[in-house]
């Protein structure tokens, strides 16, 4: 691998995760090769046979280096968000579950904002970590708690080459927005048995949102200005025979007001996340202890008064990992056990105490099994242990079959059944009056199969296909009870189905590389249980802020340091009342971005012009307040390099 | 043959020019001889909407703002009024800054003006003063939990000819039911401020206050020409000639439960209202009925339903004599109108838009 990337730092770190994971041959960008997968990264994924997983490629995720989360995943995945405005509150809807039944985990641990039991999008900048994959599916029994619609692994970089790499960024953006991101990666290697490697990185981010206009087409443009900071620090020490320490931290911190020239109802959010973490890993054990703290304040006109919400947790965790080789094959059992212990503590204004601690376990065995080399089998045990609530055992099985095995066609089969569950947030269960101490646990089954081919139409072109169908049936879900002032109780029964298919082909002509990735998914979820008169308007009809039909469209061609980009997004209607009488209505946006990268000894400048709903689409939030129209960006960074040429 | 030919394709001609001509105009009547329903939507959703049904109808119109002009209203609808030619929305977002008060041909519901802030801050409601003028009761600006009336509220004068607010006449704290009697409007208030304010109409100045009770909020003028107003859990008799409140009767004796909804009956001698509560040992399940006293009354006890369910907005039919009452099963999904006799019992039901909280009789 030569440092002469098109992609600077991020490229080549994140190159070398991919040569060390897939084959050298098809390193570059997003390529996939044929060769049976090794991955170095978060541990369940390697027991989630039979379900999807979606690796982000590295250069998806330097194309969204100044966006946040939710942006990337809108236009490369099948997640719906319930967004409240620029800046403001989004939220995820994974295969047709609520916000809180996502589990969004950073270097293994849920960092879902544990009163709310869900994640603000809005606040997690693509900046802050280094990997990503997209689990499809109930995963509970390998990722814990939320995990019921899928999960969102998020994670940090492993160990770098030797030498500095030091980094500027700037975006500038329509509307007056801008975001600085500064950084450095820096690695040393001070003799065989000892390395060491890390990464700073700084990012600062003002929306003034300065629009021309005041409405667009009759729906108003809701006047805000919101910030982000944040600094992401990771230290690895690696020693002999894979033994690694490294220390994570993660601070984050989001303002937005509201209505800003209105000094005595302007409105504020500031949300805070400080996390940390410290991890040791042989290649057989993996010890993990972090502290997150959740802050947020509320407030309005000067501010003086701000409703505060405080919660933090403290949590360790010990896995180990052994293998066996079984029968005359020596085919491979993997068996992992762990145990987590979690401390809570949260002061909000209006809980039933100012100091609420509770504890939690979790208790959880993970096992693979590489039955034939065609044939691979896992099975994962869960439970946990919450104060004051009692979480069900949760089982899953997963299996995957290859069909067809030929060097230039894979046909894999997958399959997995599962059950999930959700500790209920802080809130469902220690607001006054309205939470509910006597909640029950969320009781869901997901099933799915799915089919995966992987082609190789010649030596420079691939095309990867694959079709999942689902069922999650999720009983005892909680509402929030408008028929009891809005007091939380395991009310509804929701089923929530749909198929999901995603091709993606890549190709190489001459100095040119081409791709293209396809997704659509179909997601019909329900109410299906009737509990009071009124709900028979309600069952049967698709959930609020879930569209039925989404499809995403990324094409890409590049010559030498050149690349053109087009993200192609379309979402049909989504009801926002539970009986589908109104709902926001479909649209389709574009975003075009051309690049371009330029080198001179030691330094290398990227340069990104990027031009968001070029169609000026109108599209709406959830409170039917106009979202942006066209938004031109110029984003450029400078690199220095000192292990270049 | 030819002469035939030519008056046949004339006449043709002539009729498609009326219907292109008829189908450009709307019929201005459109709207009217029925029911319109203020729905106030879903606050954080901004999606109130106007309905509209015929009284032999039982099926109805829904957000005729949008079905008129393409647009949606964009917040919660607080008021509807009709006033000379016109009609008055009061639209509500739940961001401030973003209220506005649409007003639309009275009838059809074409939009003619957008009145938004700062003219218009936190409106309530809307009164006709004379066919071309109207005034907008309004909370003015707010601020948070802690002083929540932190600028004074304002009644705005709205001139219709030009649709434009000529003057705020401010009054303490927020500015809430207003009602006209002759030349002067009456204008109640809210945060605990006792005094009614009473706005000459010709001048739109402030003649004088009166001291009422918390909060007075004047409901309605009954047969014998007395004004009704609510303040907290109490109703009071108004003597508008002599200036003074003739009595202070308390709603009923319950000890959690409020009093809301006023309506007055066609011959103006009773009213009906909603009472009720959220029961703390029942989930907070909000609980209640509707009930009716006479202007008689010497006390209000509150002890016989009319009809044992709540409603989120009740009306009586001058014209038909049915009571009609606004259901709201969540504030996520469409509501309805129940049409009772006035013995309580049921006549049909009737889907409408998001919280039906008032109801027009036309």
């Amino acid at each position: 691998m030569s440092i002469r990337q098109p992609y600077g730092w991020l490229v080549v770190f994140l190159s070398i995760w991919i040569v060390k994971t897939f084959a050298p041959l098809y390193a570059q960008g997003d390529s996939i090769a044929l060769q049976p997968v090794t991955v170095v990264g978060f541990a369940p994924e390697r027991f989630m046979a039979g379900l999807k997983v979606q690796r982000i490629d590295p250069a998806t995720l330097q194309q969204f280096r100044f966006q946040n989360l939710s942006d990337l995943l809108a236009f490369n995945t099948p997640l719906a968000f319930k967004n409240y405005g620029p800046g403001q509150l989004n939220t995820v809807s994974f295969r047709g579950t609520s916000s809180s039944h996502t589990a969004v985990l950073w270097n293994g641990i849920n960092i879902n904002q544990p009163n709310l039991g869900q994640t603000d999008f809005s606040t997690l900048p693509v900046a802050g970590f280094d990997r990503l994959s997209v689990q499809y599916g109930s995963s509970a029994s390998m990722v814990g708690t939320d995990a019921v619609g899928g999960s969102l692994l998020l994670e940090s970089g492993n160990i770098q080459p030797e030498g500095l790499r030091a980094q500027i960024g700037r975006q500038q953006s329509s509307f007056g927005n801008q975001q600085t991101q500064v950084g450095a990666n820096y690695g040393k290697k001070f003799n065989e048995n000892l390395r060491f490697s890390g990464k700073t990185l700084v990012y600062d981010g003002r929306m003034n949102n300065r629009y021309p206009e005041s409405q667009r087409k009759g729906y108003f443009i809701e006047p805000s200005e919101s910030a982000q900071r944040g600094l992401v620090q990771d230290l690895i020490l690696q020693g002999k025979k894979e033994r690694q320490l490294s220390a994570h931290f993660w601070l984050t911190g989001n303002e937005i007001i509201l209505a800003p020239e209105n000094l005595s109802s302007r409105e504020l959010t500031r949300t805070q996340s400080s996390r940390s973490m410290i991890q040791y890993q042989t290649p057989s054990w993996t010890w993990r202890t972090a502290w997150v703290r959740d802050l947020i304040d509320f407030g309005r006109g000067d501010f003086k008064n701000l409703e505060h919400t405080s919660t933090d947790r403290y949590l360790t965790r010990l896995e180990k990992e052994m293998e066996w080789r079984l029968g005359r094959a020596g085919s491979p059992l993997d068996v992992r056990v762990g145990a987590e212990v979690a401390h809570y503590r949260t002061r909000v204004d209006g809980y039933v105490d100012p100091l609420i601690t509770e504890n939690r376990v979790d208790l959880f065995v993970m096992s693979r099994w590489q039955a034939s080399p065609r044939w691979l089998l896992s099975a994962t045990l869960r439970q946990a242990f919450v104060t004051r609530f009692d979480p069900p055992i949760t089982p899953s099985l997963g299996t995957e079959y290859r069909l067809i095995t030929r060097p230039d066609f894979i046909l894999t089969a997958k399959g997995s059944v599962s059950r999930s569950y959700r500790v209920p947030t802080l809130n469902e269960r220690y607001w006054l009056n309205l939470g509910n101490p006597y909640i029950r646990p969320e009781s869901g089954f997901n099933k799915e199969v799915g089919l995966e081919s992987k082609r190789q139409l010649s030596r420079l072109e691939q095309l990867t296909i694959s079709l999942t169908a689902y069922h999650n049936r999720v009983d005892d879900w909680t509402y929030w009870n408008p028929e009891r002032n809005y007091r939380v109780e395991n009310l509804q029964l929701v089923v929530a189905r749909g198929l999901e298919a995603m091709a993606k082909w890549h190709a190489t002509h001459g100095a040119w590389q081409t791709g293209t990735s396809l997704g659509y998914s179909l997601t019909r979820t329900s109410q299906e249980r009737l509990y009071d008169a009124y709900a028979a308007d309600v069952v049967g009809k698709q959930l609020i802020y879930v569209p039925m039909h989404q499809g995403n469209l990324n094409a890409f061609a590049q010559r030498g340091t050149m690349r053109l980009t087009a993200q192609l997004r379309g979402v049909t209607r989504s009801y926002y009342t539970f009986d589908n009488s109104r709902y926001l209505p479909g649209f389709v946006l574009l975003n075009v971005l051309a690049e371009k990268t330029w080198q001179l000894d030691a330094w290398q400048l990227q340069a990104q012009a990027q031009v968001n709903n070029v169609f000026d689409a109108l599209y709406l939030n959830v409170k039917r307040n106009a979202m942006p129209g066209r938004t031109i960006s110029i984003n450029l960074v400078l690199v220095y390099n000192s292990k270049s040429q | 043959m030819k002469k035939q030919f030519l008056k046949v394709a004339g006449g043709i001609l002539l009729i498609s020019a009326l219907v292109s001509c008829r189908e450009k105009v709307p019929d201005p009547e459109m709207y009217e001889l029925g029911v319109i329903v203020r729905n106030a939507g879903n606050y954080l959703d901004n999606n109130g909407s106007i309905s509209f049904f015929r009284r032999e109808q039982s099926t109805a119109e829904n957000d005729l703002f949008f079905t008129q002009n393409g647009r949606s209203l964009t917040g919660s609808v607080q008021g509807y009024t009709e006033a000379g030619s016109s009609s008055l929305i009061l639209v509500d977002n739940s961001t401030a800054g973003q209220d506005k008060v649409e007003i639309v041909s009275r009838g059809n519901f074409q939009s003619l003006a957008t009145i938004g802030t700062p003219d218009i801050e936190n409106p309530r409601f809307a009164l006709e003063v004379s066919a071309t003028k109207a005034y907008v009761s309004c909370w003015g600006a707010t601020g948070d939990f802690s002083n929540f009336f932190k600028n004074p509220g304002y009644v705005a004068v709205v001139d219709l000819k030009t649709n434009k607010v000529t003057k705020k006449i401010e009054v303490p704290k927020g500015a809430e039911r207003m009602i006209r009697i002759g030349n002067e409007i009456y204008v109640g208030a809210i945060g605990g401020t006792e005094n009614l304010t009473i706005i000459d109409g010709a001048t739109d100045a402030v003649k004088r206050s009166v001291k009422v009770g918390i909060s007075p909020d004047p409901i309605a003028i009954d047969a014998n020409g007395k004004l009704w107003l609510q303040s907290d859990k109490s109703m009071v008799r108004f003597n508008t000639q002599s200036g003074t409140v003739e009595a202070t009767l308390l709603v009923g004796t319950h000890p959690v439960k409020t009093p809301s909804k006023f309506a007055i009956s066609p011959d103006g001698r009773s009213f009906y209202y909603v009472y009720s509560f959220y029961d703390s040992d029942d989930g907070f399940k909000q609980k209640g009925e509707t009930y009716r006293f006479s202007i008689d009354d010497t006390s209000i006890k509150a002890d016989k339903p009319v009809i044992n369910r709540l409603f989120s907005g009740l009306g009586v039919d001058p014209l038909q004599g049915l009571i009609y009452g606004g259901v709201t099963p969540t504030f996520k999904q469409s509501g309805y109108v129940v049409r009772y006799r006035p013995d309580g019992s049921v006549v049909d039901s009737i889907r409408v838009d998001i919280s039906p909280s008032e109801l027009m009789f036309k």
